[in-house]
């Protein structure tokens, strides 16, 4: 009972301190009793508690706000006379109206300030909800999956690498998919390419190859026809297709009776099974078209050393992910013993689809909501100031108000009524901010790495009820500052002076105002200034590669037209020759995997001299290129020798490796001479080592790699590199004929610069960026304006101040140097909280950095010397307005 | 006329007419009474606060513990002042009037 009362008192806090003097004992009391009351009756006492503090807080408040005053009616128990309009909630509704249209009236009476505020709030409302509808599409949507919570991604994992995310070998992957106990059904996917022809233009397609039950795993139903059968997975049984909903309509024009037609697909015959529906999305590439992975009864023992596949699953509706994981491990254990060899180490590592992929873009959304949210606090603060220096001119007005009646309640509700119906018309201006702002924003997406959902993003009902919430949760928290210190000033000191004195409290707030501002901005400013800088170091990573005047194109040659090796390798030598020999071109070559091209490969080699143990296991990426492919590139060789055409099929086979993979693996030594393995080959002579070239992003570490010669190691996909020497791109066309000249029926596809590529690897950091420094140089406007408006605004109440320090010999510079002094103090006050709150946040977000350390020096500097000078700036048109004061009308008017 | 008296000071008036009470022993009674859920403390001692300060109620001086039979010294005891009285017998009228009227329209029927 002793702990109910003490616990009360908590609730007691809402209260005004006297009435918690008079009558704190006697209310804990009775909470008491009321406790051992609904305990002996069996109520629920914490719905006795919940409704203890929502008592609290209404009459806690209200006590706050009407302060009991000797009503006289009560006296006059007796009479006639007209009853106040009807019931209480009617008084209420009536009070309301009439406080809505006086609102109007006044803000209509400053239609600058009304502008200048309604801008202010549309501007922070629209950005967040633009940022918020990003966050909706992406974060908030589920997946468009049936019981979305119940799939799941299974990864390889490497402990001692560190890796957890590697995608799976064919052979464990059915090893997976037979010993688990977790999963309805298990599916592989991989990405290829495929030329189709026949009908029309030849056509580069983006293939997902899939094993049969993917679709079920998704419970994705096709539109027409049928998914894969699980026959369809055996080596040898017949391959459908099925096509996306997009290849259908433009290919086909949306043709019912596509269902059993037969389309050429790198020169194969293949048929149309089934079409999938619009709504079907998937994220990580846009797929045409879905082959069937055919793994089941290979006749040759599948590879566990060839890593290839993402790995789909569905839960078992008894099984938990815990239990998932649990079982992925034996399994992992299991195949570790079974094949030592290939399987050292590895594991299974089950995720949440859902965080797989949404959490790569998590990190950056978030900071961008906290960024925007910022913004729209700084305008608050600056809306705040607006209406608190209003109703400073207002107090008379107020007084006279208060005089014929109006309780402390009925002005402080008008004022909330006024702040209300500003925050309103804001919300609704800020509609055209966010619809601009998500229009922005799908521009700004990074097309080559498509995000799931981005395409939901618009002005949804989530998003507008969001803005509406926003709005009057802005307007209450903007508002209530000034009706808060309405409601506590003395009212009636107002009317007796006129309505003029400034006071201490008020001034104190405003000061807080600014400081408050300035910290914001700040702290907005650190974290676009490390973002920045990070995107600058970003940039300024060398690619190993010459990124302009370089364009690329890859061609595939479907093996059903090109029999043979020769077939392959003299169309390819074909090619290069005729690039090469193009007017302007300096250099041509090709390679299997092009540079930020989100295409790799990695194999297993032996290393002559270097027995791989499981924690340092021996790994490279290979590439086959031709002997024109560094010079075309750009690419350093940095000792031995390059590739020439006489490292051909019958020669002996020689490698190139990459500065990484030398360190590594020869350390201290030169690996020129040395010689490496693969699973499949001979020794092979390491016969020249070239520069590092960054493979999967300029952010990205490199590792490493080995360089065959095309004539030793055929691919039958190679990107052409054609370098120039000047602009690139008006080469297109000339490169297009020769394609076709080569073979009319391969399809263009990917003809880009070389820079087009290196800038699409970093649109997604760039576009964070971009916002990001919008969003600073928003924030760093508005607190612009707060200063100046807070500072004019106290130059004018200090007038009379000025006045008198003047005719007692303050010089016009020292007054303005006052205002100065006071501007900058304040801002270095702002900016020490400002900056330290940046670097804490930013520690926060350090995921999104690149090279640079939250407490960037240089950042934090930079962003201080800007707001300091904004701050001088703000503050120098009111001081030059305090150092015009004339003594003698100022001391006169005060 | 007076407007209306809010049901809880009605209630709480009437309560006091018999006597001087203090807070529980209010609450009590009010809640025998009926009409009233679960009055909260914040409510109730809000209520009389306003009405301390109306004038319609005062605090009575504190009793000796014995005739209390409490052990709480600090329980503080209300007791009617004329206005409050006056208020309680004005708001009866009024009620009166209503009933007698809701009587004469038929819309009770007279039950003793």
């Amino acid at each position: 009972m002793r702990l109910t009362a003490a616990a009360y008192r908590l609730l007691l806090r809402a209260f005004p301190a006297e009435v918690r003097r008079d009558f704190g004992g006697d209310m804990a009391a009775m909470f008491a009793r009321q406790v051992e009351e609904a305990r002996r009756e069996r109520r629920s006492v914490s719905r006795l508690w919940w409704r203890a503090a929502t008592d609290a807080a209404v009459n806690g408040v209200g006590a706050r706000l009407v302060s009991p005053k000797p009503a006289a009616s009560y006296m006059r128990a007796t009479g006639d006379g007209t009853t106040p309009a009807g019931s209480r909630m009617r008084w209420w509704v009536h009070a309301f109206l009439q406080d809505f249209r006086y609102a109007i009236r006044v803000l209509r009476r400053q239609p600058g300030v009304t502008f200048v505020a309604v801008l202010t709030l549309a501007l922070g409302i629209g950005a967040n909800s633009a940022i918020f509808s990003a966050v909706n599409a992406v974060l908030l949507r589920p997946l468009p999956y049936d019981d979305p919570d119940r799939l799941v991604t299974v990864w390889e994992k490497r402990p001692a690498e560190g890796v957890s995310d590697n995608v799976v070998s064919p052979a464990d992957f059915l090893d997976w998919a037979r010993m688990n106990r977790s999963f309805d059904a298990m599916a592989a996917m991989t990405n290829t390419t495929a030329d189709l022809t026949g009908s029309g233009e030849p056509e580069k397609l983006s293939v997902g190859v899939v094993s049969p039950p993917f679709f079920d795993i998704l419970r994705v139903r096709p539109m027409l026809g049928r998914t894969f059968r699980p026959e369809e997975g055996i080596v040898g049984k017949p391959r459908g297709v099925i096509l996306g909903h997009q290849l259908w309509t433009a290919r086909y024009g949306s043709d019912p009776a596509v269902i059993g037609r037969t389309m050429t697909l790198n020169g194969n015959p293949i048929e149309v099974i089934g079409v999938l529906p619009a709504s079907f999305e998937f994220p990580d590439e846009e797929i045409d078209l879905w082959g069937v992975l055919q793994l089941e009864g290979s006749p040759q023992p599948l590879s566990r050393s060839s890593h290839q596949f993402d790995v789909y699953a569905r839960l078992k509706p008894n099984v938990s992910l815990e239990q998932a994981r649990g079982d992925m491990e034996r399994i992992g254990q299991a195949l570790q013993q079974q094949y030592p060899e290939s399987n050292r180490g590895h594991g299974a590592w089950v995720i949440p689809l859902e965080d797989r992929l949404k959490g790569p873009v998590r990190s950056s959304l978030l900071l961008l909501l906290g960024a925007v949210a910022f913004v729209l606090l700084i305008a608050c603060v600056n809306v705040a100031n607006i209406l608190l220096a209003k109703a400073a001119g207002r107090r008379r007005e107020m007084a006279v108000r208060s005089a014929v009646g109006a309780g402390r309640a009925r002005l402080a509700g008008q004022m909330l009524t006024e702040s209300l119906v500003l925050a309103i018309l804001g919300g609704a201006a800020s509609l055209v901010v966010a619809w601009w702002g998500t229009a922005a924003l799908r521009q700004l997406a990074p097309r080559g790495e498509p995000i799931l959902g981005l395409a939901h993003l618009g002005l949804e009902p989530r998003v507008l009820a969001f803005t509406a919430i926003l709005s009057l949760a802005t307007g209450v928290l903007f508002g209530f500052l000034p009706a808060w210190h309405l409601a506590s000033q003395d009212v009636s000191a107002s009317l007796k002076d006129g309505g003029r004195s400034p006071g201490g409290v008020r001034r104190r707030l405003r000061v807080a105002l600014v400081v408050s501002e300035i910290a914001l901005a700040s702290l907005l400013l650190v974290a676009a200034g490390l973002t920045l800088r990070s995107f600058q170091r970003v940039l300024e990573q060398p690619a190993g590669f010459h990124v302009d005047r370089t364009v690329a194109v890859t061609i595939t040659l479907p093996p059903a037209r090109y029999r043979s090796d020769d077939a392959y390798l003299s169309t390819f030598e074909q090619l290069e020759e005729r690039l090469r020999a193009l007017p302007g071109v300096r250099a041509a070559g090709a390679t299997s995997f092009l540079p930020l091209s989100g295409r790799d490969g990695r194999r297993g080699v032996g290393i002559e001299g270097r027995e791989p143990t499981p924690d340092t296991p021996t790994r490279a990426h290979p590439r086959s290129v031709t002997p024109g492919y560094f010079q075309a590139m750009g690419i350093a060789l940095l000792s031995g020798r390059g590739f020439t055409p006489a490292d051909a099929a019958t020669s002996p086979r020689v490698a190139i490796v990459n500065d990484t993979m030398a360190r590594r693996y020869w350390p201290g030594t030169s690996p020129v001479g040395r010689r490496l393995k693969l699973s499949d080959s001979d020794w092979i002579e390491v016969v020249g080592v070239i520069a590092d070239v960054k493979h999967w992003g300029l952010d990205a570490p490199v590792n490493p790699e080995m360089y065959f010669p095309v004539r030793q190691s055929l691919s039958g996909t190679m990107a052409f590199v054609v370098s120039t020497g000047g602009d690139a791109s008006p080469l297109a066309p000339a490169i297009r004929d020769q394609i076709r000249a080569v073979d009319p029926n391969l399809p263009v596809a990917n003809l880009r610069t070389i820079e087009a590529i290196a800038s699409g690897s970093v649109a997604s950091r760039r576009a964070g960026m971009l916002l990001i420094a919008v969003f600073g140089a928003l924030a760093l406007v508005l607190a612009a304006a707060g200063i100046h408006g807070v500072m004019s605004h106290l130059v004018a109440l200090r007038a009379g101040e000025i006045g008198v320090r003047m005719t007692l010999g303050a010089s016009p510079p020292s007054v303005m140097a006052l205002v100065l002094r006071e501007g900058t103090l304040q801002a270095l006050g702002g900016q020490a909280i400002g900056l330290t709150g940046g670097v804490l946040l930013m520690r926060a977000f350090r995921t999104v950095l690149f090279g640079v350390q939250p407490a960037d020096a240089l950042t934090l500097a930079s962003v201080a010397a800007v707001l300091l000078v904004t701050a001088i700036a703000a503050c120098a048109i009111p001081a030059r307005r305090a150092m015009k004061v004339d003594p003698v009308t100022a001391l006169r008017s005060s | 006329m007076a407007p209306p008296l809010k049901p809880l000071v009605f209630q709480i008036l009437l309560a006091l007419v018999e006597g001087e009470r203090h807070g529980w022993a209010l609450v009590r009674d009010v809640q025998h009474r009926g009409g009233f859920d679960e009055i909260m403390p914040g409510n109730f001692y809000r209520t009389l606060r306003g009405m301390l300060a109306d004038g319609l109620i005062e605090e009575a001086p504190p009793r000796d513990k014995a005739k209390a039979g409490e052990a709480d010294e600090r329980r503080r005891y209300f007791r009617l002042t004329a206005a409050g009285t006056a208020a309680a017998a004005g708001e009866a009228r009024r009620l009166e009037a209503l009933v007698l009227d809701a009587r004469a329209k038929r819309l009770l029927t007279k039950r003793s």
